[in-house]
């Protein structure tokens, strides 16, 4: 699966329908973290988890459907099946959301007036990961195998992303927010940790059911 | 190293149809040994057969039994817009499959392998498509591979299939081989336009399918016993629409 993904890793780089999303982020979290104060350390993780959902979701839909029909048949085939190459790529897309959590983190390390603890620091770390996750797997429920046209997956996966935020605290999304924006770490992160987990794997499940229909 | 010829992949009655869509294969049952040549006409079922073979998707009902490890695939159209060279993607490939292509030369490859594959031309990129699949030991499923090959290139993959396990879409008869399938000789279809006696006609020799739609039906028949069901539909009383292959 090492091999898949760092193929996966390259054919994404080479699309260059990555930037799209990175720069969105890079240029939200510039606004959010280098002009003047983004408030407390735990607020101000807040703000940017809020941000990495959805570009998660993006960044999940765009290594789902980098390679087209084709030549995904030849890596199956040649991975010995659907599952190594989808569990590569929720793989990468999880790798993904890691390195996005990270700049998220140290940035305000540096930028923000206020003082950072190191467990506010691995809060918000872990936070950034929840919330990106979450997205990866809104993004991986709906990309191909699952729906096989790109308008279809951006239409739906854009619906549900806009449709979390209303419904505030009754996500795990929202609990993480709210448990950020209220300076609160409790167990609630790690229950947010393993619903993101458990969907990241439906979601592989669930395209290795839609692929071989 | 080529792998020795084995009965390895053994389809028990599959059938396949796409959602709600007609049935693409029929009841069909085939045993992989050796080279195996599917022949057939456009729409015959081809591709979705050599699918099958290689795992990309399953039977709606039958089995396949005994699918190998390694298995090398060619699809219909290899993808003209790979943003990799073609050194890149084979070396991923063969870090995939843990093995590594090493026919490109055979196969008389000619372009720049560090260049896109993109701006390769038809016949080298089919070369590469056709190199990453010959590195598995096991089983090639190819279909249409000798599309945009010249002479010579053609001629080396005939060489390099010989004593493979490969199941190959080839209509236009460049493989020899103990196996064809035909496809295209799958069914004849009658449609019919008024319906009477449809049970007595699914009881005939060669009927495949009987399906009622709305007031007529449609009936799939062997070619060899597509007259005489005719026939018999006629003489039960059935309205043919049409008769085609």
């Amino acid at each position: 699966m090492i091999a898949t993904t760092r193929y996966l890793a390259m054919d994404v780089l080479r699309g260059q329908r990555f930037l799209a999303p990175v720069l969105v982020y890079c240029g939200v979290l510039g606004m959010l973290f280098l002009h003047g104060d983004a408030g407390p350390a735990l607020q101000a993780y807040a703000g940017s988890c809020a941000l990495i959902y959805p570009v998660a979701a993006w960044l999940a839909v765009v290594i789902a459907t980098s390679e087209d029909p084709a030549r995904r048949e030849i890596t199956v085939v040649t991975a010995g099946g659907w599952r190594p190459v989808l569990s590569a790529v929720a793989l990468l897309s999880v790798l993904t959301v890691i390195a996005l959590s990270l700049l998220a983190t140290l940035m305000p390390l540096v930028t923000n007036p206020h003082p950072y603890s190191v467990g506010s620091v691995l809060a918000g770390f872990a936070g950034h990961v929840v919330c990106g996750t979450l997205g990866a797997s809104v993004g991986l429920l709906f990309a191909r195998p699952v729906l096989r046209t790109i308008g279809r997956t951006v239409l739906v996966v854009f619906a549900v992303i806009v449709l979390t935020y209303p419904l505030g605290k009754r996500t795990p999304f929202g609990w993480v927010l709210d448990m950020l924006g209220t300076e609160t770490v409790n167990v609630t992160l790690l229950w947010s940790g393993m619903i993101a987990a458990v969907m990241i794997v439906g979601a592989v499940a669930l395209g290795l059911r839609a692929a071989r229909r | 190293m080529a792998a020795a010829i084995l009965d390895l992949v053994e389809l028990v009655e599959v059938g396949k149809r796409y959602g709600r869509g007609p049935w693409v294969l029929r009841d069909l049952s085939l045993s992989v040994s050796g080279l195996v040549v599917l022949t057939g006409g456009n729409g015959s079922g081809k591709s979705t057969l050599l699918r099958i073979v290689a795992g990309i998707t399953a039977p709606t009902r039958g089995s396949v039994v005994g699918r190998p490890r390694s298995v090398g695939y060619v699809p219909e159209r290899f993808p003209s817009d790979v943003r990799m060279s073609a050194q890149s993607y084979l070396g991923h490939m063969g870090a995939i499959r843990g093995r590594k292509a090493d026919v490109l030369e055979r196969l008389g490859f000619r372009g720049d392998l560090t260049a896109p594959m993109s701006a390769l031309s038809k016949g080298n990129a089919q070369k590469v498509a056709i190199a990453q699949a010959l590195a598995a030991t096991d089983l090639l499923v190819l279909d249409e591979p000798f599309t945009g090959l010249d002479t010579t290139a053609a001629t080396a993959l005939v060489e390099l299939l010989k004593d493979r396990t490969a199941v190959v879409a080839d209509h236009e008869g460049h493989l020899p081989s103990e196996q064809v399938i035909s496809l295209s000789d799958g069914h004849v279809v009658i449609e019919l336009s008024r319906v009477s006696g449809l049970d007595e006609l699914s009881e005939l020799d060669g009927v495949r399918d009987v399906s009622e739609r709305g007031i007529g039906a449609r009936v799939l028949v062997e070619p060899a016993h597509s007259d005489r069901v005719l026939a018999e539909a006629l003489r039960l009383g059935c309205s043919v629409r049409s008769v085609r292959s």
